[in-house]
């Protein structure tokens, strides 16, 4: 590997979308969407049922053709991305061939990739070494989820593009699927991503891109994710009657709910705050000159901000 | 591309029904049949010697239509075509693999009919005829194969079964491959003279009167199967565009 190939790698990004545009009848699946990832990333594309996300990786794989704008992989199309053996992909909706072994459809998968790996070796990776002569019709959903990833990493490709990946999988499969993941990252591949579980995003990932309604919400790190959502969450209790005014006047807020926490006489109030500066925001609450009683100051976890961020964007539009 | 005939071919190999009713079917209903003496009206060949190139070709036509059809309906809606579409292999070659595997088991079928044959009721003819047989029913099967394919297209999982048999004992029993279609009303007769399984056994037939094929049979079978390689052919484009 001479530094000619480094600069070259580093140049062209490994996927640019440009202004796509797919439509399925009158439903936008993704709407004027712009990307770039860089060679080296390991991108979590999070987003709830019916975001986009699919149809995103299809319209990467050359799955699907966008109806405006431009995909490219690596500077070229999809397709010749694929056919160069630079990318590997496991889909939800990637079936397996019936009624051969394990084994033998790993083989297959090796025997077709340009720079394929032994197929020990990716049989031994996937962690299906003990399932390797089954029949792939008689295996459970996690370990089909196993054979799938193999058959993405049969060869060595430069991005990885995984739909949903552990879907399927009990918790320790799922981390025993993610070291290998990582192990994968480390030796320098773009890894893509496409999951429900938020925590995988915010644990794997070192960017973290959020789809809604086919547009790109936010695109950053876990933690800048976060501060975007309004990065702190108060929660306290109040007695008695209280003016409401004053506190969703406090200072850094994105939000605040109040209901009737029904203790005391049931006159009490529960308050639930989420701040961008927790710190300036309970010193200004303490100067209105009322007692909170059970104060809690929170961190927001990925999955509230994600809420917090696609709540935003429908309140916006609606 | 290969690999994939290989296990295309593995996987066809240890389907015992499959194997069953493609290659060993045919030689037993050709015993069944071939004990009468006696020619078929209208050819001048001992039954026997009719049977054998019905069965043959009988054979055949289940090998290539009967697994195809099915798998391919099946492995598109379980996203294995999808997945094969994320490797290298070219599209067509997934179409491709699926043909030559069964072209492999159906060479088979078409063989031990003529042995049981020549072995047990004793039928005889000259050695070109015996290739020139084999050559003409194996070819004639691609018709077939492609009908297959168009099916596997045009057919979603749960109908790909039914549609498959209705097809393949419509297209056996009109053609004349298990009764001589000289025993059927004049009417059925006028239909039956178009369809490809008929022009397929009469390939077969005029070989062994030693004759060349008929150019009516080999022009049919030559347009049935531009038809249905083009309709499979524009299924799978259609089909490659939706997934």
């Amino acid at each position: 590997m001479g530094g000619m190939t480094t600069t070259a790698v580093t140049a062209t990004p490994v996927v640019g979308f440009e202004q796509v545009t797919k439509s399925y009848g009158s439903v936008r699946a993704v709407d004027g969407l712009s990307l770039v990832l860089r060679p080296g990333e390991t991108v979590a594309l999070l987003g709830p049922n019916g975001a986009g996300k699919s149809t995103t990786l299809d319209l990467l794989l050359g799955l699907k053709q966008a109806d405006t704008g431009k995909v490219e992989v690596f500077g070229t199309s999809p397709r010749e991305a694929i056919v160069a053996g630079r990318v590997g992909a496991m889909l939800q909706s990637g079936g397996l061939m019936d009624e051969v072994t394990v084994g033998e459809l790993v083989k297959l998968a090796c025997d077709l990739h340009p720079k394929p790996y032994k197929v020990a070796d990716v049989i031994a990776r996937a962690g299906i070494a003990q399932i390797a002569d089954r029949k792939v019709n008689k295996l459970s959903g996690g370990q089909a989820q196993r054979v799938r990833f193999a058959l993405a990493t049969a060869g060595d490709s430069d991005l990885i593009v995984l739909d949903e990946p552990t879907t399927g999988m009990d918790v320790s499969a799922r981390q025993a699927f993610w070291a290998t993941m990582r192990e994968q990252a480390d030796q320098g591949r773009t890894v893509l991503f496409a999951t429900h579980y938020l925590e995988e995003a915010d644990a794997i990932a070192d960017r973290v891109l959020v789809l809604h309604r086919g547009r790109l919400l936010a695109d950053g790190t876990s933690a800048e994710i976060k501060a975007k959502a309004g990065a702190r969450r108060i929660a306290f209790d109040l007695d008695g009657e209280i003016d409401e005014v004053p506190i969703r006047s406090l200072p850094f807020l994105t939000s605040v709910t109040v209901s009737n926490s029904g203790s005391a006489a049931g006159s009490g109030h529960t308050i639930r705050i989420q701040s961008t500066d927790a710190d300036a925001t309970v010193h200004a609450l303490y100067g209105l000159g009322v007692y909170p009683r059970n104060l809690e100051v929170a961190g927001l976890g990925l999955e509230q901000a994600f809420v917090a961020i696609t709540e935003a964007e429908e309140a916006k539009q609606s | 591309m290969n690999s994939l005939i290989k296990l295309e071919l593995t996987r066809a190999l240890r389907n015992r029904k499959f194997l069953f009713f493609s290659v060993i079917y045919p030689s037993v209903i050709f015993l069944l049949v071939s004990n009468q003496t006696g020619t078929v009206d209208g050819t001048g060949l001992s039954i026997a010697k009719y049977v054998m190139v019905s069965m043959a070709s009988f054979g055949a036509l289940t090998a290539v239509l009967m697994g195809n059809s099915e798998r391919i309906a099946k492995e598109r809606e379980n996203g294995w075509v999808r997945q094969l579409r994320l490797t290298p292999l070219p599209g067509r070659g997934y179409v491709l693999a699926k043909t030559a595997s069964a072209a492999v088991v159906s060479l088979p079928s078409i063989v031990v009919v003529f042995i049981v044959a020549a072995v047990l009721k004793d039928v005889r003819l000259d050695a070109w005829q015996w290739l020139a047989l084999t050559g003409a029913i194996w070819a004639g099967s691609l018709v077939f194969a492609a009908l297959g394919v168009a099916i596997g297209y045009l057919a979603s999982g749960d109908a790909v079964r039914p549609i498959t048999m209705i097809v393949y004992f419509g297209l056996s029993i009109l053609g004349g491959l298990w009764f001589p279609s000289t025993t059927f009303p004049t009417w059925l007769q006028d239909i039956a003279k178009w369809l490809p399984t008929h022009a397929y056994a009469a390939l077969g037939q005029a070989i062994e009167q030693s004759q060349s094929p008929h150019a009516k049979d080999v022009t049919l079978l030559v347009v049935y199967f531009a038809l249905f390689a083009g309709g499979a052919a524009w299924l799978y484009r259609k089909d490659t565009l939706k997934a």
